[in-house]
C-alpha cells in the first residue's frame, strides 16, 4: 500500500500544498479547509507538515460512535473517508486522532481528513521542496 | 461578498473613538491602482495631509494587500503599508512577506487603515467577521517573539493566527522602529512601527477562514504550474534558494561596493566569510519561505558561542548583514547573528540602526566620542558585544542610545559631524554604495522615502551592462526600474518571485484572478501614477530638488579601495537628465503637463 509521508526538516512553511489541496478539492484557496496543516515553530526554525497517517487500527474510526458510522476506509488507497452526510460533528474521532490530522470542516457540521485525492495526492504534486511523498511501504513497516 | 479575487471591501479603525467600519472596495480600484502600494498611495494621499506630525493623531497606518493574495500566485505574500515618515517627513510604505497579509485576504480584507490614537495600549484582533479593539496592558512592554507569543496564547493558540507587532523600539518612540509580522517579517523602514507605537497599537492579530475564489481557477493552476518550473530552473532563483539573500555578498564585495565602516570603504577581506556558500555551510540550519514561494531565499540560522551562547533566528538576509554587520566592521558569524537577534526582537529596523551604530562607531574611532560619551562602551568598529548592548540602549533610550534613536542627521549633528551621517532625506542608506554603482545614486536621492534601495534596484543591471561606474545613461534604467518596482509592489509580489514570474505572467495573472484583461500599457501608466503620487506628497510639504541629495562622502570623497577605488559619484547631470524624462521640471517638481497626463492635476 502507499502511504503519505513527509521528511519536515526539508519543509519551508511555504504552504503550497494546502493551497493545492484547497483548489483541487473545491475550486477556491482556503487553508482552514486543508485537508494537510503545516504548523511553524519559531521555537525550533522547523515547519511541520501534518495530514493523516491512515493508521492501521485506525483510532478515529474506533472512536466514531457505532450508531453513525460515518468513517471507512477507502479499501483502494487505504484513505480514511468521512461520510459528510451521517456526520455528526460530535468530534470523537478528533479527539482519538494522536495527529491533529481530523479536522472540523468550516462552518459545517462535520469533520474531514485527506482522502488521498483517490490516489494521486495533489500536495504532493506541487510540493516545490520535496518533502512530500507518496510511495509504497514494505507490508512489515506496516 | 461574492467578488471574485479581491476581498472587495476594506476595514477601517478609529483608535480614538475605537470604532470600525468595512468599506466596499470596488474592482476599478484594482484596475486603477494595482494593488497594495498603489492602493496604500490613493488612501494615503487623500486622507493625510502632507503637514501632518508624523506621530500625531492624524497620521495613518494604511495597509493594502495586492489583487493575488490568498490566491496560488507564486510570491503573492507582500502587503505594503503607507504612512507618513517620522524619520524622513516624507511620504513612505513598507512592504512585509510572511503569512500576514494572505490571512487578513482569507479574513475578507484587503487593507486595513488605522486612524487616530489611542490613550491606553490595545491591540486590534481581526477574527473573520468579528473585530476587537483589545487592551494591550499584558504584552506592552514586550519584545516581539514573547508579544507573538502570548497574543496568540490569549486568542486561543491558533497557530493560524499571525501577528504584526511593534517591539519596546516601537514603544518607545524610535524613529526607526518596525511593524513585525510572524516574529522575523518586518515592514522594516521609514520608521511604521513608531507611528504604531504613537497610536498605543501593539498588535495586529488576524485569521480568516473564507474562500478565495479566482475567475479561472484552472487557467491559474497551470499558469502556476509553470511558474514553478521556472522558478526551478533560473539561476538567480536557485542561487537565493541556496544562499538567500546573501549571494549578493560576494558579488557587492568583490566589485567594492558593500557598505564597509560607515561607508568609509567598499571592500574588506574579512567580509569574504560572509560569502553565501560560507553562509550556509556555517550558519544554516533549515530553509523557510514565504506564503506561495517556492523558492524560499529565507534561512533559519543558528550559532553557539562562549560569548553569547545560544542564538537562534530566522535571518539574518543580505541588508541585515551588512548594514549592522560589515557597515559595522564586524567579521564573523557569531557577532552578526547576536546583533540581528537583538535588533529584531527589540523591533528596529535592522538597516537604519545600523547605519547609525556606523556613524556611532566612526566617531569613537576619530575621537569625537570617547567613552564619557557611550557610557564606557568602547565603539570601535567590530565590537559586537558592545554593538548589541547599544542596540539595547537605542530601543530603551538610555544614554547615548536616546540620541541615536532620533536618527542618523539628528546624532551627526549632535556631535557636530554632520557630513559623517549616511542618508538621504533622513533616512539611513541600504547596502549598495552608490559609487560603485552609479544608477543606486539616482535611486537613493530620488526615492520618495529617503535612501532605500528598493525603490528601484538597479546595480545588477548596472554591473550585468558592464556600466557601473557610469553616470550618463542610468536616468531610463532607473526611470523603468522605478516603475517595474511600482507595479510589482502593487501586485504584492516579492521582488525574488519575479525570477520565475515574470511581467507577462503577472499580467496573465491579474486577468485570471480577477477576470479583468490589464494591459502592460495601463500597468505602466498606473505605475508612473503611483511613483508620482508619491512624489506629490513631498512636493505639497515643499520637497524638491534640493532635498534630492546624497552624503558628501559619496559626492566629493573617491572610494580609498577596491575595485570602485577613485569612483565618486557626479550626481547632479544624473538629476538633470532623471528629472527630464520623469517630466519633471528642473526643480524636480512634476510638471502641470504631466500631471495633468496622470490625472493627477485635480
Amino acid at each position: 500500500m502507499k502511504v503519505l509521508s513527509a521528511e519536515p526538516k526539508k519543509c519551508t512553511g511555504c504552504k503550497i500544498c494546502e493551497q493545492w489541496c484547497t483548489i483541487s478539492h473545491y475550486n477556491v484557496m482556503n487553508p482552514k479547509k486543508s485537508r494537510i496543516s503545516v504548523t511553524r515553530s519559531h521555537d525550533d526554525l522547523m515547519n511541520y507538515p501534518v495530514a493523516c497517517h491512515q493508521c492501521v487500527d485506525a483510532p478515529c474510526i474506533a472512536a466514531c460512535p457505532t450508531k453513525i458510522s460515518a468513517l471507512s476506509r477507502d479499501e483502494n488507497t487505504g484513505a480514511i473517508i468521512v461520510d459528510e452526510n451521517k456526520c455528526i460533528l460530535c468530534k470523537a474521532c478528533i479527539r482519538a486522532c494522536p495527529y491533529d490530522a481530523m479536522k472540523a470542516f468550516p462552518a459545517a457540521k462535520h469533520v474531514f481528513t485527506c482522502d488521498l485525492c483517490g490516489g494521486d495526492p495533489q500536495c504532493v504534486q506541487h510540493c516545490p521542496q520535496g518533502v512530500l511523498s507518496y510511495e509504497e511501504i514494505a507490508k512489515e513497516v506496516i | 461578498m461574492n467578488n471574485i479575487g479581491i476581498a472587495g471591501r476594506l476595514l477601517r479603525v478609529n483608535l480614538s473613538k475605537k470604532t470600525f467600519i468595512t468599506e466596499e472596495l470596488p474592482l476599478e480600484m484594482f484596475i486603477e491602482y494595482i494593488g497594495g502600494r498603489g492602493l496604500s498611495a490613493y488612501y494615503l494621499n487623500k486622507e493625510v495631509s502632507p503637514f501632518c506630525d508624523p506621530l500625531g493623531e492624524e497620521n495613518k497606518l494604511i495597509f493594502f494587500n495586492g489583487p493575488f493574495a490568498g490566491t496560488l500566485v507564486p510570491g503573492n505574500n507582500k502587503i505594503n503599508v503607507a504612512f507618513k515618515s517620522p524619520i524622513s517627513n516624507t511620504y513612505s510604505y513598507s512592504l512585509a512577506g510572511g503569512h500576514f497579509g494572505p490571512e487578513l485576504r482569507y479574513a475578507g480584507y484587503d487593507g486595513i487603515i488605522i486612524e487616530g490614537k489611542s490613550e491606553e495600549p490595545v491591540y486590534l484582533w481581526i477574527d473573520d467577521e468579528k473585530i476587537e479593539i483589545r487592551s494591550a496592558a499584558n504584552v506592552w512592554g514586550k519584545d516581539i517573539k514573547a508579544t507573538d507569543d502570548l497574543i496568540r496564547q490569549e486568542l486561543g493558540a491558533d497557530h493560524n493566527i499571525h501577528v504584526a507587532c511593534i517591539g519596546p523600539a516601537g514603544e518607545n518612540l524610535v524613529k526607526y522602529a518596525c511593524i513585525t509580522a510572524d516574529v522575523y517579517r518586518e515592514f522594516g523602514r521609514g520608521g511604521c512601527g513608531t507611528v504604531m507605537g504613537s497610536k498605543g497599537l501593539k498588535a495586529i492579530a488576524v485569521r480568516g477562514s473564507k474562500d478565495v475564489a479566482v475567475a479561472d481557477p484552472k487557467g491559474l493552476m497551470e499558469l502556476t504550474e509553470r511558474a514553478y518550473a521556472a522558478a526551478a530552473q533560473n539561476a538567480k532563483a536557485k542561487i537565493r534558494r541556496l544562499h538567500g539573500t546573501n549571494e549578493l555578498v560576494e558579488h557587492i564585495n568583490n566589485a567594492g561596493f558593500l557598505a564597509t565602516n560607515n561607508f568609509s570603504e567598499g571592500y574588506a577581506e574579512a567580509s569574504k566569510i560572509f560569502e553565501g556558500a560560507s553562509f550556509r555551510d556555517s550558519v544554516v540550519y533549515t530553509d523557510a519561505a514565504c506564503f506561495a514561494c517556492p523558492i524560499a531565499c529565507s534561512k533559519n540560522c543558528k550559532t553557539e558561542s562562549d560569548r553569547f551562547g545560544n542564538v537562534q533566528l530566522e535571518g539574518p538576509e543580505f541588508e541585515t548583514l551588512a548594514l549592522l554587520g560589515t557597515n559595522c566592521g564586524l567579521t564573523n558569524w557569531e557577532d552578526v547573528l547576536k546583533v540581528s537577534e537583538v535588533c529584531d526582537a527589540l523591533g528596529m529596523d535592522s538597516m537604519s540602526a545600523g547605519g547609525c551604530i556606523g556613524l556611532a562607531m566612526e566617531c569613537f574611532e576619530k575621537g569625537i566620542l570617547t567613552v564619557q560619551d557611550t557610557d564606557g562602551l568602547e565603539l570601535n568598529f567590530g565590537n559586537g558585544a558592545a554593538e548589541a548592548k547599544l542596540l539595547e540602549m537605542i530601543a530603551y533610550r538610555q544614554g547615548i542610545g536616546a540620541i541615536l534613536a532620533e536618527g542618523p542627521v539628528y546624532a551627526a549633528e549632535k556631535w557636530g559631524v554632520p557630513d559623517l551621517a549616511i542618508h538621504s532625506k533622513g533616512m539611513a542608506f541600504a547596502a549598495y554604495d552608490p559609487r560603485g554603482a552609479k544608477g543606486m545614486a539616482l535611486t537613493y536621492a530620488t526615492s520618495p522615502k529617503g535612501a532605500h534601495h528598493m525603490v528601484a534596484p538597479v546595480f545588477g543591471g548596472e554591473m550585468g551592462a558592464g556600466t557601473r561606474f557610469e553616470e550618463a545613461g542610468k536616468e531610463n534604467m532607473v526611470r523603468g526600474t522605478q516603475l517595474n518596482f511600482a507595479a510589482v509592489d502593487s501586485f504584492g509580489i516579492c521582488a525574488t518571485c519575479q525570477n520565475g514570474l515574470p511581467r507577462p505572467d503577472q499580467l496573465a495573472a491579474f486577468k485570471l484572478v480577477t477576470g479583468y484583461e490589464l494591459t502592460e500599457a495601463k500597468m505602466l501608466f498606473n505605475a508612473e501614477r503611483i511613483f508620482n503620487m508619491e512624489r506629490m506628497f513631498n512636493v505639497k510639504n515643499g520637497f524638491s530638488r534640493k532635498e534630492d541629495t546624497l552624503p558628501k562622502r559619496f559626492t566629493q570623497e573617491t572610494m580609498s579601495s577596491g575595485e570602485s577605488k577613485g569612483q565618486k559619484v557626479d550626481l547632479e547631470p544624473m538629476l538633470d537628465a532623471y528629472y527630464a524624462v520623469m517630466g519633471w521640471d528642473n526643480n524636480g517638481i512634476p510638471t502641470l503637463e504631466t500631471l495633468a497626463k496622470l490625472g493627477l492635476d485635480k
